[in-house]
């Protein structure tokens, strides 16, 4: 398999959500390669899971007043903080023929593209099925996948060092109120770049390292490249849907 | 709607549903699990209006969705939903 590399970029939500949708799009009828791809979100969001309801998962207020964007994603799971300054999150796509049909197997493999990538930044990463990486049972990364017309689309959360309070105060986390000893269990559960190495990386540092994984794991061919005008423009038009009320408020 | 919540292995189920008659009328299902194809959960609602609200019934109903649609939700089973479904007409 080859994988094109796109540059890392900074987008809203709507924009990346509709981007990383174009790209599985376009792989689905043959007009995109293999495709990984690492991004940082500005503003800071939230992005609830496709079955998710938007109320019951996510303090809008407290998300108007921080001036933290809420998207619906495509793919299902659970809601995510996306922090824009602590998170790097990747996506990739490939045909559905390129990694094992089932599910929890697939996302071994893709996921293993992270495991490596985290283990060469000196980090003993594992999957834990179904989505996640651990370090020492604590999540340092979840992703989450959809299928579409024989394409996969597989993105998620890469944690360098994520603001957990903020976290706090935007989801709705079983009701929890935030506390100093609510903070300290999320780090129980949680972890990150920065705290099992040391020091915060820069986030192209972690994407270098992240590439050289998914290359490895998948046994794939890197080549970079750009975003085509397709692409770019599919994720115009798709931007509309995912910055849309009807859209966000489905459930 | 009324509702209920629950937690499968990996997974919250979250279900609102009306009953007339004893049989569902309306049912609303919200969670963080995962369904391939995405679409198919409307397909499991559907599947549920009209049905009895016990066991036996719900599950008959949750059999024929999967083997309708062939749908995939990795670590939620049938059992899940017939238990979310369950809890949401005793809440």
């Amino acid at each position: 398999m080859m994988i094109r590399v796109l540059p890392m970029r900074t987008d809203d939500a709507f924009t990346s959500m509709a981007l990383d949708e174009a790209i599985l799009r376009l792989n689905a009828t043959g007009r995109s390669p293999s495709t990984l791809r690492f991004w940082t979100w500005s503003p800071s969001a939230v992005s609830i899971g496709f079955f998710q309801s938007i109320s019951k998962e996510v303090d809008l207020a407290a998300a108007e007043r921080h001036g933290v964007q809420v998207v619906r994603r495509i793919t299902g799971g659970g809601a995510v903080f996306h922090d824009s300054d602590g998170e790097l999150t990747y996506s990739f796509v490939c045909r559905e023929g390129d990694v094992p049909d089932d599910i929890i197997e697939s996302y071994r493999v893709i996921c293993g593209g992270l495991v490596l990538g985290f283990r060469r930044m000196g980090i003993s990463a594992e999957f834990r099925p179904v989505n996640d990486v651990q370090v020492n049972g604590r999540k340092i990364s979840g992703s989450a996948q959809t299928r579409r017309d024989g394409s996969i689309l597989q993105h998620g959360t890469i944690l360098v060092s994520p603001d957990v309070r903020l976290m706090f105060e935007v989801l709705k986390v079983g009701g929890t109120k935030i506390s100093d000893k609510s903070i300290a269990s999320v780090y129980e559960r949680v972890t990150t770049v920065e705290r099992e190495t040391g020091k915060k990386p820069g986030m192209d540092e972690v994407m270098e390292q992240m590439v050289e994984g998914f290359g490895e794991a998948l046994g794939a061919r890197i080549f970079h490249g750009e975003p085509t005008e397709e692409e770019l423009a599919l994720a115009a038009d798709l931007r509309k849907k995912y910055s849309s009320r009807e859209w966000n408020w489905r459930r | 709607m009324p509702g209920a919540e629950f937690k499968a292995a990996k997974g919250l189920i979250r279900v609102e549903l009306e009953l007339e008659e004893g049989r569902i009328a309306k049912i609303s299902i919200t969670g963080d699990f995962f369904m391939y194809p995405e679409e198919a959960l409307e397909e499991l609602e559907r599947e549920l209006i009209g049905v009895r609200a016990e066991g036996g019934a719900v599950e008959d109903a949750v059999r024929r969705f999967y083997k309708r649609t062939g749908a995939r939700t990795p670590m939620v089973e049938v059992q899940h939903w017939v238990q979310a479904v369950m809890r949401a007409v005793h809440a």
